[in-house]
């Protein structure tokens, strides 16, 4: 990856950090192997999602998105035995266009996606690449068709979207001794997934007119480790690409679950015979993000409107004494 | 109407509708049965004789209509239409009399009737068994409602609302009204191509599915099992009818997808569905939703705070009494029981004051003072040095501008950094020999020409004379700038190139011309600098046959010879400029220099009684405290600080806020000298360049028609001709030639002449286009095409 250096910023290592190397792990070949993490979910279950709305202040409508590592940290490591998705999002606008812009009849959308330098072990650009371009593009995709623009023209607005912590591919223990992992980029649907459902709390929040809350899901199709002949291919809901050693096929959808609509759909991979059975399985897994967007929104909205009545409850106490003026 | 037309605007209607397509549906439900297709009615008679055998005796007491309107609602299921109508009939078979007798009687019911039994054929056609797999999910709830019920008749529709009190009605007898959301049309949001394809995917495995419905539940896997385990209740009644269904195969489903299957409910189950009916179900029920999870110590550190329940209450403004209200004596001291300051003061004052304000007045006192001085006086007393105007003409590139940057170089008033500065740019662009005259032509145009473009202006001063120098373009095309430089100029200095051919060449072109323009502007005294004598070796024939052949030109041009000084010099090294020639080869020469010439030269008198009279020569604006100012020479009289002028032809006065000489503040200035003029209290669109500024008090007055006593350079005619007066020029034209006349006596020669020779003297009429300042002895140039065609004196008003 090229990649500039600036001279007035402490500049990070060129390549990527990778994972302490601790003399057991030289002399004992087999205890790396034990430090691998391994799917303890079922195969329907989703990890667990941490979402928050109103994080920016300056913002018309922001969200943060976290789903934490699912596998129990290892007693004998302190490295983290997978990685866990960060993401924060923020809306700006709708805002009127400058005067340089052609006339729009509805709301112009731009969407960017920008990965935090650190967000993965191979350090990232201060420029977008290619990937964070290809990413905003499917973003906006899925969201374009869910906004109702119409009802804004001559305006837009922005969703930003930064990435501070992404899905990596595989596992640490997997890669090489420079700590990139160069296995198809299956981190990048969970990214694209949790991009979505983010950018889509924000936007909620925000207050834009939509048709529905879109949601992200990922589904996957993996080599079944326990099956004895090893063709068995397993279909996941929600992957975490470390806890699997072969993930076969994979895809990200964004679907609008009352509309029973996708907007989104992003397929990796040798999908076999069925490829539908892998959307179904996307789509399920935005189904149950979902609920955890919808109980986060209504919890905002909730508090959004007790705070300011209990600020006037409190404004009516006081009383002032008039005074007659003469004179 | 014409036909085209009338289609073309119904076209546009029906394209207008396209959005509407949902409501398009329901308003055809009133137009009558004509959408039902040939294959619906069949399968309708078909039907309604199968429910007749199914219904037996129940048969007579149901009418076709019943029937078909209960197969149409469960999309010509024979056996479920059977059990619909039997408990419908079983359980209300008395009352199904009693309202038959009093429809009867109505004929609006009737219609009701016939409108309901067309109704369900026009959608009919939406749900038709190829349609959208996605029609039969939540929203055929809505559907499967029995028929509403109908209207009741004209006189029923009291006793319908008999016992509805007026205001206050009962929870149970309000109207519900429900949206029916639009139907879903088919194709993916967004279009995208790969979606719909996905889509079209969907819908064949679906039908491909339906072939082999059985197998689908045996082939299952474990989580459509679990499925399948959640809603057994909603699906086994449906599985049961669906035994007997030969028409219509039943739908597979997708694994692990279940949608909301209440497209069969039994009889029991619609009435559920009546209760509630707008509730939409989502399409996927995720059996296991994500958790939520805590916040992380990072997350809660980003959004401070681990829940929102948690969050700290909004802040709310507390009021702080002000810290003087606890003392006892704020309560009892009425601050404003007792009339405020003001009043008292008002009261003892009485009306005085407002009469006082009514005697202010803002006097409009000019911004700048005058100091009155007598400006002739202190000119005399400040025993100011001579100041001497001169223009230097020539032809091009005789070296005009090189003899000047010379004459200024050796009285160090450029200094030498300058000049090397000078040297090295010309000689980056192969022009070293411009380097001195780059002194003076300052503009990038200029220099990169080689030509002098605008008049330069620049000063130098000796023990005796303070110097303004006029450097005027020698080229042609530039005639008008030479012509308003020659206009503020006291005398001109010709420059002739020496070498051979350019010295002949000159004085066919535009030495003739300055010569003859410059002698029509006043000028008595003539300087004839013979440039680059070092390019013929100062060879002392070739300077006399220059002084001869001039003499004679100059004096047909009425110089006196007196008053013509002849000086060979070099202007590129500088011989006989300033110092003395150190050729030997000149050792003839023992005259002055160029500039001992310019000491002794005689300069005219100064009118400086006489009204003010002052060409503009230059508009331009200054800095922040002087945003407008003028330049140009004083013709006559004289200005101070803080006069006021009048700007002619606009005839708008401002008044003289400042006032520079060779770029030095000073108070006053006098005829002869070239000041520049900050001015106040005018707008700049009133000035430009040519205007004349005079006094107030003796304006000059703007002509449309004057007289003129012309010397023609050419032949002259009456013809439109270009006026041009000191700095001034405006389009105008000969009108008459009035006279011929003696060129010395200024006698009538001839009237009326019809041509006027070159070197004669005429008097003519000249037309102004527009109102112009002249006055009498004003001199004017006149030019035709690029071609000064003759000189002339402004003698009266036509």
């Amino acid at each position: 990856m090229a990649r500039r250096t600036f001279p007035r910023r402490n500049n990070a290592p060129s390549g990527g950090t990778c994972a302490p190397v601790f003399a057991r792990t030289i002399k004992e070949p087999g205890y790396l192997q034990t430090l691998r993490p391994s799917r303890s979910r079922g195969s329907n279950e989703l990890r667990k999602i941490f979402l928050q709305t109103s994080i920016i202040p300056s913002a018309s409508g922001s969200a943060y998105l976290e789903i934490p590592s699912s596998s129990p940290a290892s007693k004998s490591t302190l490295i983290p035995p997978t990685s866990s998705l960060k993401i924060t999002a923020s809306v700006q606008g709708p805002k009127p266009l400058p005067r340089s812009v052609p006339f729009s009849p509805s709301l112009l959308l731009t969407t960017t996606v920008k990965f935090a330098p650190f967000a993965t072990r191979h350090r990232r650009g201060y420029i977008r690449d290619s990937i964070e371009r290809d990413l905003g593009v499917h973003l906006e995709t899925a969201l374009r068709g869910v906004i109702i623009g119409e009802r804004w023209p001559k305006s837009g607005v922005e969703v930003v979207i930064t990435i501070l912590e992404g899905d990596e591919d595989g596992w640490w223990g997997d890669s090489g001794n420079d700590g990139s992992v160069n296995r198809g980029g299956w981190g990048l649907l969970n990214v694209l997934a949790g991009c979505i459902t983010v950018a889509s709390a924000a936007i909620t929040d925000a207050g834009i007119d939509c048709v529905d809350v879109v949601c992200g899901g990922v589904a996957a199709l993996t080599r079944d480790p326990a099956a004895r002949d090893k063709k068995e291919l397993v279909r996941i809901l929600d992957p975490c690409p470390a806890e699997h050693k072969e993930i076969v096929a994979a895809c990200a959808v964004g679907y609008l679950a009352s509309r029973d609509e996708i907007t989104e759909i992003w397929m990796k991979g040798d999908v076999g015979a069925d490829p539908n059975a892998l959307v179904e399985g996307a789509t399920h897994a935005a189904v149950g993000s979902l609920a955890v967007v919808k109980e986060v929104l209504l919890e905002a909205l909730q508090a959004k409107f007790q705070g300011p009545m209990e600020g006037n409850e409190s404004g009516l106490k006081r009383k002032a004494q008039d005074v007659e003026m003469t004179g | 109407m014409p036909p085209g037309g009338f289609s073309r605007t119904r076209n546009v209607d029906y394209d207008d509708d396209d959005a509407y397509d949902d409501e398009d549906d329901y308003s055809e439900e009133g137009e009558g049965g004509d959408g039902m297709t040939e294959h619906d009615k069949e399968q309708m008679r078909v039907g309604t004789t199968r429910v007749r055998q199914g219904l037996g005796e129940l048969s007579e007491f149901t009418s076709d209509a019943q029937i078909q309107e209960a197969l149409w609602h469960y999309y010509y299921d024979v056996d479920k239409s059977v059990v619909y109508l039997k408990n419908k009939l079983g359980t209300t078979e008395p009352k199904q009399e009693a309202p038959k007798k009093e429809k009867a009687t109505s004929r609006f019911d009737q219609a009701a009737s016939v409108a309901d039994q067309k109704a369900p054929t026009t959608t009919g056609k939406q749900t038709h068994p190829q349609s959208s797999w996605l029609e039969e999910s939540a929203y055929r709830v809505a559907y499967l409602s029995p028929p509403p019920i109908s209207m009741p008749t004209n006189e029923a529709i009291g006793d319908f609302f008999w016992d509805v009190p007026w205001g206050n009605v009962p929870l149970h007898r309000l109207g519900v009204i429900t949206l029916d959301t639009p139907r879903y049309r088919g194709g993916l949001l967004g279009g995208s191509s790969k979606l719909a394809a996905l889509a079209a995917k969907r819908r064949k495995d679906r039908e491909e599915a339906e072939a082999a419905a059985t197998k689908a539940n045996s082939e299952a896997n474990a989580a459509v099992a679990m499925l399948d385990k959640l809603t057994v209740k909603s699906k086994e009644p449906t599985s049961n009818l669906r035994g007997g269904d030969t028409e219509r195969p039943s739908r597979a489903r997708y694994p692990g997808r279940r949608r909301s299957r209440s497209r069969s409910p039994p009889p029991e189950a619609i009435d559920e569905a009546i209760l509630k009916p707008a509730v939409q179900q989502p399409a996927i029920v995720c059996e296991l939703p994500a958790q939520r999870a805590k916040a992380s110590m990072f997350a809660s550190t980003l959004c401070g705070g681990s829940s929102t329940a948690a969050r700290r209450p909004f802040p709310t403004l507390e009021v702080f009494p002000a810290p003087y209200t606890i003392y006892k004596e704020y309560d009892s001291a009425k601050a404003f029981a007792s009339p405020s300051p003001d009043d008292i003061k008002k009261r003892v004052q009485g009306e005085k004051l407002a009469q006082s304000v009514e005697k202010l007045a803002v006097a409009d006192e000019p911004k700048v003072k005058s100091k009155n001085l007598n400006v002739v006086q202190e000119f005399e007393k400040s025993g100011l040095k001579r100041m001497a105007n001169f223009v230097v003409v020539g032809h091009v590139d005789h070296g005009k501008s090189t003899l000047m940057g010379r004459l200024l170089y050796d009285l160090k008033v450029i200094d030498q950094r300058s000049i090397d500065k000078l040297r090295k740019e010309a000689e980056n662009i192969g022009k070293s020999s411009f380097a001195l005259a780059w002194v003076m032509d300052e503009t990038s145009e200029e220099r990169s020409r080689g030509v002098t473009v605008d008049i330069a202006t620049n000063y130098f001063e000796t023990d005796k004379t303070r110097f303004t120098i006029l450097d005027a373009p020698g080229h042609k095309d530039f005639i008008p700038n030479m012509i308003s430089g020659a206009s503020q100029a006291d005398f001109p200095v010709l420059v002739i190139d020496a070498s051979t051919n350019s010295f002949e060449s000159g004085l066919k072109g535009q030495t003739k011309e300055h010569i003859l323009i410059a002698r029509s502007m006043g000028m008595q005294h003539i300087i004839v600098a013979v440039n680059k004598m070092d390019t013929v070796s100062w060879s002392k024939a070739r300077f006399d046959d220059i002084t001869k052949r001039m003499t004679a030109f100059l004096t047909e041009a009425s110089f006196l010879e007196k008053r013509i000084t002849f000086i060979p010099l070099a202007g590129l090294t500088g011989e006989n400029v300033v110092k003395k020639i150190e050729s030997s080869a000149a050792h003839w020469y023992t005259g002055e220099t160029l500039l001992e010439a310019l000491e002794r030269v005689e300069l005219p008198k100064r009118n400086l009684q006489k009204a003010l009279r002052l060409s503009v020569a230059d508009v331009f604006r200054g800095d922040m405290r002087s945003p407008l100012s003028i330049s140009g020479r004083i013709d006559s009289g004289t200005v101070q600080v803080g006069d006021t002028i009048l700007a002619l032809p606009a005839n708008e006065t401002a008044t003289i806020k400042a006032i520079e000489v060779q770029d030095a503040p000073v108070d006053w200035a006098v005829a002869g000298q070239i000041p520049t003029l900050h001015l106040t209290d005018i707008d700049p669109i009133h000035l430009r360049q040519g205007d004349m500024v005079c006094a107030p008090n003796a304006p000059v007055k703007l002509v449309k028609a004057f007289t003129s006593k012309l010397l023609a350079f050419e032949h002259v005619l009456p013809m439109p001709v270009e006026v041009f007066r000191s700095t001034l020029n405006s389009p105008g034209g000969i009108r008459t030639l009035s006279a011929r006349l003696n060129k010395f006596t200024g006698e009538i020669v001839k009237k009326k002449p019809r041509i006027v020779k070159p070197g004669e003297v005429a008097r003519v009429v000249v037309q102004l286009e527009r109102e112009l300042p002249i006055e009498e002895g004003m001199r004017v140039v006149l030019r035709e095409r690029g071609r000064t065609v003759g000189a002339g004196l402004m003698e009266n008003v036509a």
